[in-house]
């Protein structure tokens, strides 16, 4: 790839653009970052790594005005400041890329960049400069996205992307990515990554956060290390593997991420679907699942991999044969495949996962409420003991056991997205995106707790934009292209230029030159 | 303009009977408030019945009525009625200010305007006006509380809607307890409706420890008085005063009940004698121009069956 | 509870810890208590304090299921109106008098009642959801349509209990009172123990306050979400025909203003209570408190002799949003 380009930094000689001096922060009596001290100098791109919890959010909000610190002082150009909000800090020429996608649904591509600073021609709106304006955006991000569609159709990729586009309008001298790629696919990160290094060939700073270490690796001037709310480090990035970056977040050797595994031998199939269509997502799509196996799904982001899943079990509008262990069975709506033993994990943890304005109890036995129940009552010792042991058996990380779904760290949430689907005992369980956003260790335990499901003999797909996690985990590969399956790969066929072949119908040295040409 | 008053509905009526004659085609628009309140229920009740005694009585007369729920929707009613071609039109405006307009438009089409019960802001606008009379009906009442009381005791008043009709009574009643020691106590607004009058006297009765009289000007807000009296087991009142002449009223002044000696007539008839005098005009050149003004009768134990309508659902 | 673990939680609460956004309404009726007992001192009499409460029973009633259903994320503009629809329904069936004995008939008047309600309730839900239309309109059509047939029932007039013997069976239900606590308020209170039973203590609770929550985690989470929704407009009616069980023997009739504004009151009763608009957080008592200021602050109104009778409504309004603001900022300075 021809991002290596320009990584001769020579900057340590200039003043900080910005700086943190003893910075810290506290909620109630909980200290979540502890005295931090960071400076950004110009034209550099400085990540920040850190597990789940480890302040890595708390500390990216402060720098961008969202919050004030408890102790210690900031710095723009060596002159101490006090940011009202974030936007004062874009006034000053900070801006924050959202993990979270903030963009009006309702509203075109062009209006949700240049909304709240919207180009005027006298008293009305300049629609003709501001779809031009925001064409030119989003193409500067590598990606062709017609200004006047409304965000509502657009991929949660996509959306992404947009907002990017929205954040780097504002004439910035640091631009803070807050894991900017965890919904995007391998092409788009690319692209992505192109944008930041041009940013930084313009001289202003660049604050990234990812949980993906091989793009820290490749992307990174420096790295600055967090655990538990301390700083661990702050070194070049020069000579430091991604095993390392990994070592020093967890504080432990984190040997291999992927659990040794060796494919089911198994010949009875637990699901059977024929011919499903899915209207609009997917055509005449067919597939086995064996008995404790782990089947992956992979493809492009809008594939048709999620729908033709969540049609199949009856989430959406789909027709198609379904034989459960051989029996065919008939899944109206998902109630029905639930009861059957088929649970269905959605990528959209926050939208269609978790009730996040709800506590943890709440959202653990919201799917098996039946099971807690005696005569009419909700038997609420039963719901603490469960929430309780799903904690432990799930590592679920929390303060606080009244907290708010919401208020979860990403990897936690998924833990308890599982520990609540698991409460319903499934025999097929299908993960959409298992570990998006989610940081190493914790990826690590979701890995592995897959990889046990699969050897207590029930049986698991596994949808995954990341091509690693599919072929790291899964003992076959399903690969969609354009709402279809196109193809199968396993054993030693599972490589990243085999999936990338079928998923976009071309070769991964074709695709590289395509993208270098755009 | 000319004025006269009339004793009675009865004389109203007597003016138009045994008239039946003219195949001629007209139209009689009557457009009136929905029934938000009894009063209003018994305006609709006799403004339908009228309609069908009158197209009985005048062959080829058609008479039509409309209901309208506020000022706004009765406005476009007028437009509405005016296009269909009426000779006359009957009305009983939900407000005068709003209405005025509307209906000086109706009468620019050439048509014979009678107005009922709420004058307009402009007097030249209609024809014939035909109302009861509102500060008579407060000044009956005022002066039958100064004579029973002796002239002297605590009196408590539930108002209506804040519109000119509940001023004009209320001045009148001012002007009937004036010179004597009668003292009000307090004026809230029941709104005409029986839920809310019953809450305003039962805060009243917390309020006030001694209570001789009520007013409440309307029959139905009384009902809600009554309840709330009777709940509170008080002794200190001697009896309520309301007006309109609803026929659960009408029978308690028959039967002697203490607490409603009297009844203060404004009955919601008055449309139909404005229908019956609006057909005779137009068919039987009578002249009936000019305001009717019907008397703000005292109904007692004595002449309460002359006006007991029980089949009337008000 | 006797798993010891699990408790340990509640027991180490500090006072910060407590839901402001549960307490902010009992504040604020305590300090309208205050200024009640200031403005007129026979406000804390006793007689005035059980008429304020039985008179919020009809709104308190009717705004326990608004609770449900705006828990559920749903609305009912229709209650008003289809309180006067119940009732006129009851009192005509009541004059026809074709069940013999006072109390055979009361129940069997009682029993159609709640059967009415209920219909009604189903019919909003049943719209709502299978015709995928916003709450909003449906409830607001349904409004029209529950007022005009009560008028058509009433031929313009009011509907009046005719036979007086039953008319004096039935009155206690509003009058009467058990060891001095009048049956209205007890109904109120039976209301609201069953309704935070259901809201609180049931699966379907749950299910509520999870569909209003987010609906498509509901949904993903194998929540039938149109059945959810339907009950709770069921509740509402049901909960309607109640209030129109105590609200009949008050007055004996059902007049054109039965019920006007009910509505509208009800869903403030709920808001000021702590229920949120948008769904997902239901509290029954909150509620019932909502519906206590209400009817408070109007008696306040009339008792006091320093606000003119044409600006009643003014203040009314201001101290609504006032303790709605007090509660805002309670909430805000966790």
């Amino acid at each position: 790839m021809a991002i290596a380009e320009g990584r001769e930094m020579g900057t340590s000689a200039q003043p900080p653009l910005l700086e943190a001096v003893g910075i810290s922060k506290s909620f109630g009596p909980v200290e979540v970052l502890g005295d931090i001290n960071l400076a950004l100098v110009p034209g550099e791109v400085h990540a920040i790594i850190g597990e789940n919890g480890a302040g890595k959010s708390t500390l990216m909000k402060i720098l961008a005005g969202h919050l004030m610190p408890t102790k210690g002082e900031l710095r723009i150009d060596g002159q101490p400041v006090v940011m009202t909000g974030p936007v004062d800090a874009e006034h000053r020429g900070i801006v924050l890329v959202h993990q979270e996608i903030l963009l009006a649904p309702d509203l075109t591509v062009a209006q949700n960049i240049y909304l709240g600073r919207e180009v005027r021609k006298g008293l009305t709106l300049d629609d003709k400069a501001m779809n031009k304006g925001a064409a030119e955006a989003v193409r500067a991000l590598g990606i062709d996205i017609d200004p006047t569609t409304t965000v509502g159709r657009l991929s949660i990729a996509q959306r992404q992307l947009v907002q990017i586009a929205r954040a780097l309008l504002v004439p910035h001298r640091i631009v803070i990515f807050d894991e900017p790629t965890a919904s995007l696919t391998l092409t788009e990160t690319d692209a992505l990554l192109r944008v930041i290094l041009d940013i930084r060939k313009k001289g202003a700073a660049v604050l990234y956060i990812s949980h993906r270490l091989p793009e820290v690796k490749e992307i990174a001037d420096r790295v600055t290390v967090l655990r538990d709310g301390k700083l661990i480090t702050t070194r070049s990035a020069e000579g430091l593997e991604a095993v390392d970056m990994a070592r020093l977040m967890v504080g432990r050797d984190v040997a291999k991420l992927y659990p040794d595994r060796v494919a089911t031998q198994a010949v009875d199939y637990a699901l059977e679907v024929d011919d499903m269509t899915v209207p609009g997502y997917a055509q005449d799509a067919s597939f086995k699942l064996r008995k404790g196996e782990i089947l992956g799904f992979a493809g492009l982001v809008g594939a048709g991999r999620t729908e033709l899943l969540e049609g199949a079990v009856g989430l959406r509008p789909s027709h198609g044969k379904v034989k459960l262990n051989g029996r065919p069975v008939n899944f109206v709506t998902v109630r029905d495949s639930m009861r059957a033993g088929i649970v269905y994990l959605s990528e959209d943890r926050k939208g269609k996962g978790l009730l996040l304005a709800q506590n943890l109890g709440i959202n653990l036995t919201l799917a098996a409420l039946g099971q807690f129940v005696r005569g009419l009552l909700i038997d609420r010792g039963r719901e603490a003991k469960a929430l309780d042991s799903s904690i432990s058996e799930f590592d679920i990380r929390t303060r606080n056991k009244d907290l708010l779904a919401g208020q979860l760290s990403g990897g936690n949430q998924q833990k308890l997205l599982l520990a609540k689907m698991m409460l319903l005992n499934p025999q097929i369980v299908i993960i959409d995106e298992p570990t998006r956003g989610i940081d190493i260790g914790t990826k690590e335990q979701i890995y592995k707790f897959i990889a046990e499901l699969a050897e207590s003999g029930k049986s698991v797909i596994v949808i995954s934009s990341e091509m690693q996690e599919v072929i790291g985990i899964c003992d076959r590969i399903l690969v969609m292209r354009n709402g279809r399956i196109v193809g199968e790969v396993s054993g030693n066929r599972m490589t990243e230029d085999e999936i990338v072949v079928l998923a976009t119908g071309v070769t991964s040295r074709e695709a590289a030159s395509m993208a270098e040409q755009a | 303009m000319r004025k006269f008053l009339l004793g009675s509905v009865a004389a109203g009526l007597m003016l138009v009977a045994g008239v039946a004659q003219a195949q001629e085609t007209k139209t009689i628009a009557v457009s009136i408030p929905a029934a938000d309140h009894g009063w209003t229920g018994g305006v609709v009740y006799h403004a339908q019945e009228q309609a069908k005694r009158l197209e009985a009585r005048y062959p080829g007369l058609k008479v039509i009525v409309k209901t309208s729920p506020d000022g706004a929707s009765q406005a476009n009613a007028l437009e509405d009625l005016t296009t269909q071609g009426i000779d006359a039109l009957v009305t009983l405006p939900h407000n005068s200010d709003e209405l005025t307009d509307p209906i000086r438009q109706v009468k620019e089409k050439g048509v014979f305007i009678t107005v009922v019960d709420r004058a307009l802001t402009d007097n030249a606008v209609a024809d014939l006006y035909v109302a009861g009379n509102n500060p008579a009906l407060g000044r009956v009442a005022g002066e039958y509380i100064k004579e029973k009381l002796n002239g002297k005791g605590n009196v408590v008043v539930i108002r209506g809607l804040p519109i000119v009709i509940d001023e004009e009574r209320n001045k009148g009643f001012d002007e009937g307890i004036a010179g004597s020691d009668i003292k009000v106590l307090d004026r809230q607004f029941g709104n005409w409706s029986r839920d809310d009058a019953f809450k305003v006297m039962q805060d009243y009765l917390s309020k006030y420890p001694q209570i001789d009289a009520v007013w409440t000007q309307d029959d139905d807000m009384a009902v809600g008085v009554l309840e709330a009296i009777k709940q509170a087991n008080r002794e200190d009142i001697q009896f309520v005063v309301a007006g309109a002449g609803m026929k659960d009223m009408i029978k308690k002044v028959m039967d002697g009940d203490k607490m409603i000696p009297v009844d203060i007539l404004y009955p919601p008839a008055m449309v139909a004698v404005a229908m019956d005098l609006t057909a005779a005009g137009l068919y039987d050149h009578l002249p009936v121009r000019g305001s009717y003004i019907l008397d703000a009768t005292l109904v007692t134990k004595d002449n309460a069956k002359d006006f007991y309508y029980p089949d009337s659902p008000f | 509870m006797t798993d010891t673990t699990a408790n340990k939680n509640p027991a180490r609460r500090s006072l910060g810890d407590i839901d402001l956004r549960a307490v902010a309404p009992f504040v604020a009726l305590a300090v309208l208590l205050v200024l009640g007992a200031l403005v007129n001192p026979n406000f804390l009499g006793v007689d005035n304090l059980l008429n304020v409460l039985t008179r919020s029973a009809f709104i308190a009633i009717i705004a326990v299921g608004a609770t449900f259903v705006i828990s559920a994320g749903g609305l009912d503009l229709s209650v008003g109106a289809m309180s006067a629809f119940v009732a006129g329904v009851m009192i005509l069936f009541l004059n026809t008098g074709v069940v013999s004995g006072e109390i055979p008939m009361l129940a069997v008047a009682m029993l159609l009642a709640i059967g009415v309600g209920a219909l009604c309730g189903l019919a909003n839900g049943v719209i709502t959801t299978q015709g995928r239309i916003e709450p909003f309109i449906v409830t607001l059509g349904t409004m029209g349509i529950f007022r005009a047939l009560t008028i058509y029932l009433a031929e313009g007039g009011s509907i009046a209990m005719k036979a007086p013997d039953l008319r004096a069976a039935y009155r206690p239900v509003y009058f009467g009172n058990v060891f001095g606590v009048p049956i209205p308020v007890l109904v109120i209170l039976a209301v609201a123990l069953v309704g935070a039973f259901l809201l609180y203590r049931t699966a379907f609770g749950r299910h509520v306050i999870a569909v209003g929550s987010n609906e498509d985690v509901a949904r993903y989470s194998g929540i039938p979400v149109n059945r959810v929704r339907t009950l709770t407009y069921v509740i509402q009616g049901v909960c309607v025909a109640i209030a129109v069980l105590v609200y009949v023997p008050r007055l004996g009739a059902a007049t054109p203003t039965t019920g006007l504004l009910w509505e509208l009151q009800a869903i403030t009763a709920v808001v000021i209570g702590g229920t949120a608009l948008k769904g997902g957080v239901g509290r029954i008592w909150g509620t019932i408190c909502g519906a206590l200021i209400l009817e408070v602050v109007g008696n306040i109104m009339v008792l006091s002799n320093f606000v003119s009778e044409y600006l009643i409504g003014a203040v009314q309004g201001a101290i609504i949003i006032i303790a709605m603001l007090v509660q805002r900022s309670l909430v805000r300075r966790r």
